[in-house]
């Protein structure tokens, strides 16, 4: 028999998007619950284990659930089922295994159109708010989240309300002063990077231990600004929250004005259970929304869920961009120099923003929006690092080559590495829809994900690329690599119900309101049209608190 | 950070060479999935997550793979009959030599750990145990061949010409590219696993460990 469970709010998810509507709705008192489908871990399970990642023991398993992924191929198109859009399945979702580079937005990201006009065969818009709307809620996230770093006076800073982060920046390697020295000289302006991570304990959180595992790695100390640890702890802690995991929400229902009356889920015996709610929030990541709401038709939405005008899925977003490697050998180095090389657990924490705006006639007949350079360091991962020594080219390498080779790539270098980060055009060929023939394990059609891209992302990408190649070979690296790419970045993806005034060419209203419904809402990284040139973890943050104070308006009615 | 996908598409322009099927899945991976593309050009690193490379292409012979068992535990193994293992061993001490500079095969538990290994679920899903037992059989047929006796009789010389002599082939390669992988899986996990004794493999490689560290009751096989 199937039971029905009742709440002011009812969030499917509990990523980014849902961590600030819980929290601040708990902690106005209403009474919220959480579906997850994942399970929860907490900081004592996030061991710096290779194994854990490489067995996605924190992700959905293909067989289970999957994306069909249709990419550009020459004239064609390809079409494969992938699972490498799972980011992060457990309570938390992906934000527990971000890097947290923690860049807004700039005024001029949310007017593109306006200030850069239109660029042929893309779809981009200004949006229905500024960065004025928005800028208060970035200063909240700094505050509840916990953002680390400091503002430097530069010439691409966003306007602030506040004078500097809360907490101090996180320990630093001494790359950092080696990088700020060399793009002094080349007439640069390295910039501090803020960090959604604690340099001090905060809220029962403790601050970053630097193991130097970071990034894909949970944080076991719960010093990185995940939904669970910032956010969903306090918001359970008040009483007024509660989270179901292993909970998958698999529809929506709507009624005959179109309002949502029901989420409805499938628990972990398979048992299809029923929440009402008076509002509902979706936000279990840009694909697997948009999935949601066109798996969800209803008398007044015969579509999917919002979709009368044909909005829901579309203008989806990757990360456009590119990385590169530079190889420092020690061998060119002092020795007090290795040892600073070497040093392992503070982190790099530069970015370059200079070409953010690109005003170049040589390479641009037009000023255009350009990226940022992050300067970073991978993850560590030992047995992959020398399972890629292998190779010699075409052949297969072992015995003492081997040896040798792996102990050279451990002990007598250092592999600095730096990521791009541009828009993804929005286009007619990036979009999310259901599957004809694919489901996943619950017999729900899974999402089918197309990801065309516009020529001039690759264009602006190789053109900042170059850029970080540069800085590399001046900070000293003996090789330096870097590539533009034009595939789907399997994280970062955002869009897909994007917001805006006009239902027909949006899924939101501007309040992040499903059109055509009163009391649903999407606060995932699914409403932005275009993603900013940074990582976007920040901007759904601050946009989902933003979100969140217009549901406690509408619930307090 | 930045999980770029790398294009492997049907024209399998990053494969392997001699490759019979270009693998989506692992082609398209971030940089956490195991199954990750077969091998990066140089030119085309895009991701240096925490992907290991495995090469998932098998001899055209690979039967289905084995049923996956019910949970296992730190303490279990795959079975090779004893001919298997002293043939896997002698293949893991040329691919990973006593040479007086870093751990050998054997000093870092090679057999012992892609025993254990093998009862992995994702590894039998891949049919890597029976692949691993029927390139054993290959290998003995092509010694026998071409040097008139089983592998383990042959003198190291001879078996590294054989060696040589399998790796010209696609499979015969992803063979002994899979052993090597397993290999440095024992060279540079926790030494929870088996492998890396007493760290041997980190100290070789100053490779300094994250904490904090798997232990009994928090590793990924709990988990899974």
């Amino acid at each position: 028999m199937n039971k029905t469970l009742e709440y002011d709010c009812c969030i499917v998810g509990s990523g980014a998007g849902a961590g600030p509507v819980a929290f601040e709705l708990a902690k106005a008192g209403h009474k919220v619950l959480v579906l997850e489908k994942g399970k929860w871990y907490k900081e004592k399970d996030f061991r710096k284990d290779e194994q854990l990642y490489r067995h996605s023991i924190f992700r959905s398993k293909i067989a289970d659930e999957r994306h069909l992924l249709e990419e550009p191929d020459g004239d064609e198109w390809s079409s494969d089922t992938t699972s490498q859009f799972w980011g992060g399945n457990i309570v938390g979702g992906a934000s527990n295994f971000m890097s947290g580079y923690f860049h807004r937005l700039k005024p001029e990201d949310f007017h593109l159109v306006s200030t850069f006009g239109k660029i042929k065969g893309a779809n981009t818009v200004d949006w229905p708010i500024s960065y004025d709307d928005l800028e208060p809620y970035y200063a909240k996230v700094e505050n509840i989240v916990g953002v680390s770093g400091k503002v430097v006076k530069h010439p691409f800073l966003e306007p602030r309300s506040t004078d500097d982060y809360p907490f101090p920046p996180t320990a630093e390697h001494p790359i950092a002063s080696w990088f700020d020295n060399t793009c002094n000289q080349m007439g640069l302006n390295p910039l501090p990077m803020a960090r959604g991570i604690l340099s001090q304990p905060f809220n029962g959180r403790k601050s970053c231990e630097y193991s130097g595992y970071c990034g894909s790695y949970g944080c076991a100390s719960g010093a990185k600004a995940s939904s669970r640890a910032a956010l969903l702890d306090q918001a359970v802690a008040t009483g007024n929250c509660e989270i179901l995991t292993e909970s998958k929400v698999y529809r929506l229902t709507s009624d005959n004005k179109g309002n949502v009356t029901s989420a409805d889920y499938f628990d972990k015996g398979n048992q299809s259970i029923k929440v009402r709610a008076k509002i509902f929030v979706v936000a279990c990541y840009s694909i697997e929304s948009a999935r949601l709401l066109l798996s969800s038709p209803g008398e007044k939405h015969k579509e999917g869920l919002g979709n009368n005008h044909n909005q829901v899925g579309k203008n989806l977003h990757c990360c456009a961009g590119g990385t590169g490697h530079g190889i420092f050998q020690f061998d060119q180095f002092s020795q007090e120099q290795v040892e600073q090389l070497k040093t392992r657990g503070p982190f790099f924490n530069r970015a370059l923003q200079d070409w953010y705006f690109i005003n170049d006639k040589k390479a641009f007949d037009k000023p255009v929006k350009g990226g940022t350079i992050d300067f970073v360091f991978d993850p560590p991962s030992p047995t992959a690092d020398a399972n890629d020594q292998k190779w010699q080219g075409d052949n297969l390498l072992w015995g003492t080559p081997l040896k040798q080779k792996i102990k050279s790539h451990f002990t007598q270098s250092k592999d600095f590495k730096f990521e791009v980060f541009c828009d993804w055009l929005t286009n007619d060929n990036c979009h999310v829809s259901l599957a004809p023939n694919e489901k996943d394990k619950w017999g729900s059609p899974v999402a089918k994900v197309k990801v065309g891209f516009h020529p001039h992302d690759l264009k602006v990408a190789s053109y900042i690329v170059k850029k970080g190649k540069e800085v590399m070979k001046s900070l000293g690296a003996k090789t330096v690599t870097g590539n533009a790419f034009t595939s789907p970045t399997s994280n970062l993806i955002a869009g897909g119900l994007r917001f805006g005034n006009d239902p027909k060419t949006s899924a939101l209203d501007s309040d992040c309101r499903v059109h055509g419904t009163d009391n649903c809402f999407v606060t995932d990284g699914s409403f932005m049209p275009n993603g900013g040139s940074v990582t976007p973890t920040f901007t759904i943050y601050a946009n989902s608190f933003r979100v969140a104070d217009k549901i406690i308006n509408q619930l307090g009615k | 950070m930045l999980k770029a996908s790398n294009t492997i598409n049907s024209n399998g322009s990053l494969a392997k060479k001699g490759s019979t099927k270009a693998k989506f899945v692992g082609a398209l991976s971030s940089g956490l999935n195991r199954r990750a593309f077969l091998r990066q050009s140089s030119a085309a690193i895009l991701i240096a997550g925490i992907a290991a490379c495995k090469p998932d292409i098998k001899m055209p012979t690979t039967a289905e793979p084995n049923q996956p068992t019910p949970k296992t535990g730190l303490t279990d193994r795959f079975s090779f009959d004893s001919h298997q293992q002293a043939s896997i061993k002698a293949v893991q001490i040329q691919l990973f030599p006593e040479d007086g500079d870093g751990p050998s095969a054997n000093d870092i538990n090679g057999l012992d750990y892609l025993e254990w290994a093998l009862t992995d679920l994702d590894n039998q899903e891949d049919g890597d145990g029976d692949f691993i037992q029927k390139g054993v059989g290959w290998l003995d047929s092509l010694s026998e061949q071409t040097k008139g006796s089983q592998f383990i009789k042959l003198s190291l010389e001879q078996q590294n010409e054989v060696l040589q002599k399998i790796s010209q082939s696609s499979a015969g390669e992803n063979w002994l590219s899979l052993l090597i992988y397993y290999l440095l899986e024992a060279l540079l996990l926790d030494p929870i696993y088996g492998g890396n004794p007493d760290q041997i493999g980190w100290q070789w490689l100053q490779h300094q460990p994250g904490f904090p560290r798997p232990n009994d009751q928090t590793n990924y096989r709990v988990f899974q």
